[in-house]
């Protein structure tokens, strides 16, 4: 079903709630009354042939002097369709009804909001702030924000705290003291933990081994991604991206092409979307190569890490090849790439394939079968079909729990529609549909698929440019618009705002790692420690997607 | 007669020249010889824990398609040394609410009970600190010292994640004494003895005359002793006391400089001891082959010196194989949960290990000693053990080779050094 079709069926059972529906944006949007928002989502999520049943993303925008609003996102994996919501909240003191007993993924996009904007959301059970400290002053995504000065006597400028000399160190950013502690051990893992894979915190009572609870305290890696954005050209704002996520900067460099090239109405050369073709497959690949050697070193196996770092190794050469860097790529430009992929480098891809896919056979060899190691996975921190959706799970963790969906095929972009491949879904291959050891097996597979994918593209490579005539200062027109691509850990979605000028007036990012974390909260209790460990690494969570 | 007594009576004889049975200050010359033997055991293990930290930290390397550690000296041979300096040099740091006495103590208390067992481990033909007569019982006991000495360092410092690895390690250790000490039971059965060197010349030079060879309930109990003493030393697939990835480093998390040294010490010294424990009770030990206890005893004067030398090497030969092995585990495996690691112990290894001693029980009824029958069952075994050993470095030898061509394919060059030779 298309949007206005959606309307339309909205319109017809929720007339009186409809505001107005914006069919000129790229993406358009229905705005509804605050006051019925609740009873038109509960709506779109029941009705059988809508059937929302993921909320991917709950963004606020500040509209001075009068307004703020939230728009939400709305996906079926079911009618493979979508529609965004619109709601107009007073700037004074912004409150709406709270969808986290619709979608519990609502939970964290709602406190966030809450952090950044200063929206009140009723009826959430824990509006507290995310990314920021407990005692920040201010909401920094409100237009007319003001940043302190100082906080607890640290200079938040940069150029000052370089001359001062800071001496003051900051409180603990979380504080433990409203956990009840009754008889059982609070134990704070992280920030600095080798199995949280960054810097993530994880506040655990436990009773021995076994954990009752555990909370996800977020934000020490929190670098106002999109406020940053809003202060910067669209090609400018390129670079920032690969930090989004760091393991997998293609995709994030991908996103935000995409939606710049679908605001201004770029044309990609064909060869350039080969080029990001074929860098997106092996940074794929070398993302999965560390979730799955780092899930492999948390169980504690060290040497299968090890032989996949020597893979990712050679992977970092050959993007080193492509666009100059190892990590942070930087190597999509709005309108194509920034360098053509020459044939040496092509010819080099396809030596390190033909040893790639038997080193796969080695690894399954020395890991991937053992006995410990499938008894530690298998049958372990399942994740349910009806939870991954209800916590909008994406990529290879939605599929593991047995839901078919691959942006690549579901929602194609760029090229991928031309190629063959198959969407690996969990069978329970060891265990249940949806343990640990599904979504480790999971990525093992998207890999050789990867490869598929990479073979294809080389071997069609067309000639051409690799770069479109784009506009020197991108100004494009007051639009709106939702882009996304499929990363190595999911979805990685970029709603851009424009106001017609050279910067984005408002950017926000859907990432993989976000939603999965509210997920390992939900999954803790019961589970012992190591199992904790597991989990985080199953779900292949990485911080800096987290924070942004 | 051990050495120690030995090397004293002849030096009160020579030196003194007095009769060491009549003279009544004879306990001084044992006192200041048995310093000198704990003081030369004591280098010793220093000497050992420290090579072989290198040495596993190479092997890694190797494994990991790694260099591993190769500036200090040639090779890295003394990178050792260096980490030692190193650890001396560093504060010792003790945490602001740490139990201050038992913090200090604790690394001691470890590394005693691990010191300890070398006096009872037959290193050669009379090469023996103390052959005493429970020596087997001496060693299973004084390890548990060692039980004391990481719980009271996981909760003297005062950090939870310390505290962790303590509890683990305690419910790890005393779990895994019962299996460890049920199947070395059977070798005591076997001997007929509990001392160190009786058991050892019960076997012979030959593998056939080996205990874990004599029969199948043997075989089983030496790979039930071998499991049981990698848990007990805390090493991979059963280092849950430690886990990196969970605890951070257990126990031994708030320790710097030498006082975290010990523990290491502990560990590499320990990795030495089950090897050798092993190695004694079930693969002839010092025996050299075609040479018996008593033909040795028999010679004198150089050929003496170098039978002995060569039976320390025969089991120092024995026991570095078994070390090589536990590294590479080490290295291979991952780890187990603390529920699975429980079920390991109590339902298969338990019961396990109590078959055996049934098991040689009644073969030792049925089966007459050198009779066609146990000759027949040591071939077999013999056969067996082989084929496990084959197939074990054939595996690694093609995985070695397919790895090797592979990347000759993709690089065009020679992928790594070969076996011989180090980078």
């Amino acid at each position: 079903m298309g949007p206005a079709e959606i309307h339309e069926r909205l319109r017809t059972a929720y007339g009186e709630a409809i505001l107005e529906f914006q069919d000129a944006l790229l993406d358009p949007v229905v705005v509804v009354r605050p006051e019925k928002l609740h009873a038109v989502c509960r709506f779109l999520r029941d009705d059988p042939v809508l059937r929302f049943d993921t909320l991917r993303l709950v963004t606020g925008i500040d509209r001075p002097p009068e307004t703020i609003e939230i728009v939400y996102h709305l996906l079926s994996l079911t009618q493979h369709h979508g529609i965004r919501l619109r709601v107009r909240l007073a700037r004074e003191d912004p409150l709406v009804i709270s969808l986290q007993d619709l979608w519990p993924t609502a939970n964290w996009h709602e406190r966030e909001t809450y952090d950044l904007l200063g929206v009140r959301f009723s009826g959430h059970p824990n509006l507290r702030r995310l990314l920021l400290p407990p005692d920040w002053v201010g909401h920094p995504l409100r237009k007319d924000y003001v940043r302190p000065a100082e906080y607890h006597g640290i200079p938040t400028d940069r150029k000052t705290a370089l001359e001062r000399r800071v001496t003051a160190v900051a409180p603990a950013m979380h504080q433990a003291k409203d956990v009840p502690a009754d008889c059982f051990m609070l134990l704070n893992m992280g920030p600095h933990h080798p199995a949280t894979h960054g810097v993530l915190n994880f506040l655990l009572e436990t009773d021995g081994e076994v954990l009752r609870r555990a909370r996800a305290e977020v934000g020490y890696l929190h670098r106002g991604m999109e406020k940053i954005a809003e202060g910067m050209t669209y090609p400018s704002t390129m670079p920032y991206t690969d930090r989004i996520d760091y393991l997998g900067a293609m995709f994030t460099n991908h996103g935000w092409a995409l939606a710049a090239e679908r605001l201004a109405g770029i044309e990609v050369p064909r060869r350039a979307e080969f080029c990001r073709v074929i860098a997106s497959e092996l940074n794929r690949i070398a993302s999965h190569l560390i979730a799955t050697g780092a899930l492999a070193m948390d169980v504690g196996a060290y040497t299968p890490f090890l032989h996949w770092i020597r893979e990712r190794e050679t992977i970092n050469d050959i993007t080193d090849r492509i666009c100059g860097a190892r990590l942070t790529y930087n190597y999509m430009r709005i309108g194509g790439v920034s360098r053509d992929i020459d044939a040496e480098t092509i010819e080099r891809i396809q030596r390190w394939l033909d040893h790639f896919g038997p080193m796969i056979d080695e690894f399954n060899r020395l890991i991937s079968g053992n006995e410990i190691f499938v008894r530690r996975l298998a049958n372990m921190t399942v994740v349910p079909a009806q939870d991954a959706i209800d916590y909008a799970l994406v990529g290879p963790n939605l599929r593991a729990s047995g839901i078919d969906w691959d942006l690549r095929r579901d929602e194609p972009y760029s090229i991928y529609p031309e190629f063959q491949f198959d969407v690996i879904v969990g069978k329970g291959w060891r265990g249940c549909v949806g343990d640990a050891y599904d979504r480790y097996w999971c990525r093992m597979l998207e890999m050789g698929e990867s490869i598929k994918i990479l073979r294809q593209a080389m071997a069609q490579l067309p000639e051409g440019p690799v770069r479109a005539a784009v506009p020197r200062v991108l100004k494009p027109a007051a639009n709106e618009v939702y882009a996304r691509v499929e990363g190595p850990r999911g979805e990685a979605g970029f709603y851009v705002v424009s106001d017609g000028s050279d910067k984005p007036y408002r950017a926000r990012y859907r990432t993989g790692s976000f939603t999965a974390l509210p997920v390992i909260e939900r999954l803790a209790p019961g589970l012992m420690l190591a199992d904790l460990v597991v989990l985080i690494g199953s779900l292949d969570v990485i911080a800096p997607e987290v924070d942004r | 007669m051990n050495v120690i007594q030995q090397l004293a009576d002849a030096a009160a004889r020579g030196l003194l020249h007095v009769d060491p049975a009549t003279w009544s200050y004879m306990w001084l010359v044992y006192a200041v010889f048995i310093a000198l033997g704990a003081f030369v055991t004591f280098v010793f293990v220093a000497i050992f824990a420290g090579p072989v930290s290198w040495i596993e930290r190479r092997i890694a390397g190797r494994m990991q398609s790694r260099i591993g550690p190769n500036r200090v000296g040639p090779q890295g041979v003394i990178q050792w040394l260096a980490d030692g300096l190193k650890c001396l040099l560093k504060e010792d740091l003790l945490p602001a609410l740490a139990d201050k006495w038992l913090f200090l103590v604790s690394p001691y208390l470890v590394f005693t009970g691990m010191f300890a067992t070398f006096v009872a481990l037959p290193w050669g033909a009379n090469l023996i600190a103390a052959d005493l007569n429970v020596g087997l019982l001496y060693l299973l006991a004084i390890t548990g010292l060692v039980v004391i000495g990481i719980l009271m360092a996981g909760w003297s410092s005062n950090s939870k994640w310390a505290l962790f690895g303590g509890v683990r390690s305690t419910a790890q250790l005393v779990s895994y004494e019962i299996p460890s000490a049920f199947a070395l039971m059977t070798v005591v059965i076997a001997a007929g003895t509990l001392s160190m060197q009786g058991i050892v010349r019960a076997q012979g030079g030959w593998p056939w005359d080996w205990f874990i060879f004599r029969n199948p309930f043997l075989f089983a109990a030496f790979f039930l002793s071998f499991t049981s003493a990698v848990a007990e030393g805390n090493r991979t697939p059963f280092d849950l006391p430690e886990a990196e990835s969970e605890l951070v480093a257990g126990y031994n998390v708030e320790y710097s400089g030498m006082r975290f040294l010990f523990f290491l010490f502990a560990e590499w010294a320990n990795l030495y001891v089950m090897s050798a424990i092993a190695t004694a009770c079930f693969l002839g030990g010092w025996q050299i082959p075609g040479v018996t206890p008593e033909q040795i005893a028999a010679t004198q004067g150089w050929t003496y010196a170098g039978l002995q030398l060569l039976s320390f090497f025969v089991f120092a030969a024995k026991a570095s194989v078994l070390v090589f092995f536990v590294i590479q585990i080490r290295w291979t495996l991952p780890r187990l949960r603390v529920d699975q690691l429980m079920i390991t112990c109590w339902k298969y290894l338990v019961p396990l290990s109590l078959v055996a001693i049934l098991g040689v029980l009644v073969l030792m009824v049925l089966v007459p000693p050198r009779g066609v029958v146990d000759y027949a069952l040591r071939g077999v075994m013999v056969a067996a053990g082989a084929a496990i050993a084959i197939t074990y470095v054939r595996r690694i030898w093609q995985t070695f080779m397919a790895d090797r061509d592979l990347y000759r394919r993709m690089e065009g060059k020679p992928l790594w050094f070969p076996p011989y030779r180090l980078p």
